[in-house]
């Protein structure tokens, strides 16, 4: 779920870059007070491959296919480490694959990594006590807050010549259309965690 | 052009991307569009441009057959209950020509460069070093990690994996297994950083600023700026 250029306004694009500008520069501070911030690059970057890589593929999602965001999932394994690790990933996929945008990658940063904190608040209030319904929560909300702040750049930032009402239903019924999108994460998220508890939980944040 | 330091090409694709999605007037957009095929032509894009645009193009098609029927209030034609709207058509026409000049640019100057290069470039551009060895050591295993999920979901489908919904714990599994390799490989990657004494950043060339970069720059700025002033005045 990426913005794609030319969609929004350009102040409403140079106003994401800024907001995501900050972000990172919360993210980066709060990552350098960390103990040895160096040493989980190699940790953090390698798992991003993966985010990135995964997120490419398609996953069956009846009637359709989808890609996953996997914001939730960052969010939770990479703490603050998920904003910079998000920028990254995001300006990679616009320039090498055309998706999303160079000049909405501001507003996609902002789309992306929102969630990826808000999942990451909710598993460290309570993922210790219901590991699985923080995971779900996590899995499935960042989608669905991720699709709320998409349509409300969306219906901000569209030519005010346009129907608004007729604006309103389209974003309506992309919203609805990702619904399976947010079950589907959920429960892959679900069921990777509780894997990861079992297997390997040093990949866990408090593992 | 093929010359320009990769500074000086994300330089040049933020400001004309910035100048192009400025624009607000359909009266411009085929000046904007004859500048970004300008850019690809004289960068010898081409192939990789146009290999790049089937995302941006199916995105266009669907805005294009969507927005004048949703939108605008003007009726241009009128089959049944479909309508063919003005508003709707100048929107559509408006944002596929920004998005396809910008992904354009946006693919001429940066994707025809090395990972490393557009790394070092970043890095030049100050971005700190956290985000591009992130970017570097993303783009240096990428194609080795994405040729592993493939192959084990090729693996998954061959044994007969399950279908529809009922395959998302396949997925979910998949994902796991790969982050566990992931978590193992970036351990020996750390080692192997720590013995080759890394500091404060990978290291990567210098991508200093030459004459002709500094002209191509301008150049690029003015471009921009003539852009949007034409835009504003017609």
């Amino acid at each position: 779920m990426h913005l794609p250029d030319g969609i929004v306004p350009v102040e409403m694009a140079l106003a994401g870059y800024a907001c995501s500008a900050g972000l990172v520069a919360v993210a980066l501070h709060r990552i350098k007070a960390r103990p040895d911030p160096q040493a989980e690059i190699p940790r953090v970057a390698m798992l991003t491959t993966v985010f990135f890589a995964a997120s490419l593929a398609a996953v069956p999602v009846p009637p359709t296919t989808v890609h996953l965001m996997l914001a939730g999932l960052m969010g939770v394994m990479l703490g603050w480490f998920a904003v910079p690790a998000i920028m990254v990933g995001l300006f990679l996929q616009a320039v090498l694959f055309g998706h999303g945008g160079l000049t909405t990658l501001g507003l996609n940063g902002l789309i992306l990594c929102l969630p990826a904190l808000l999942a990451l608040r909710l598993w460290q209030q309570i993922g210790g006590r219901w590991p699985d319904l923080a995971a779900f929560g996590a899995g499935a909300g960042a989608v669905v807050v991720a699709i709320a702040i998409f349509a409300a750049i969306v219906l901000t930032g569209l030519p005010a010549e346009l129907d608004a009402r007729a604006e309103r239903a389209a974003v309506q019924i992309f919203a609805l259309a990702h619904l399976p999108l947010a079950l589907a994460e959920g429960v892959i998220v679900l069921v990777l965690l509780r894997v990861l508890r079992r297997i390997e939980p040093r990949l866990l944040p408090d593992g | 052009m093929a010359e320009t330091s990769p500074r000086a090409r994300l330089i040049l694709a933020l400001v004309l991307a910035f100048g192009f999605a400025a624009v607000q007037g359909l009266a411009v957009l085929p000046l904007v569009m004859a500048l970004a095929v300008s850019v690809v032509l004289v960068f010898g894009a081409g192939r990789v441009v146009l290999r790049r645009m089937r995302a941006p193009m199916l995105l266009v098609l669907g805005l294009t057959l969507v927005l004048p029927l949703i939108s605008g209030s003007t009726v241009l034609a009128q089959i049944g209950p479909v309508a063919l709207r003005l508003e709707g058509l100048q929107a559509a026409a408006l944002i596929a020509g920004r998005l396809l000049s910008i992904v354009a640019v946006t693919v001429a100057l940066l994707a025809t460069l090395s990972p490393f290069d557009l790394v070092a470039g970043l890095r030049a551009l100050r971005v700190p070093a956290l985000m591009t060895d992130l970017a570097l050591l993303t783009l240096r295993y990428l194609d080795e990690v994405t040729t592993e999920l493939r192959r084990a979901s090729i693996a998954r489908s061959l044994r007969g994996g399950k279908r529809g919904w009922r395959a998302l714990p396949d997925h979910a599994l998949l994902l796991a297994t790969s982050l566990i390799r992931a978590q193992a490989r970036s351990e020996r990657l750390w080692a192997a950083m720590r013995l080759r004494g890394y500091g404060t950043g990978l290291a990567l060339p210098n991508s200093p600023l030459h004459a002709r970069d500094w002209a191509a720059i301008t150049g690029a700025a003015l471009l921009a700026l003539g852009v949007v002033w034409l835009d504003r005045t017609l």
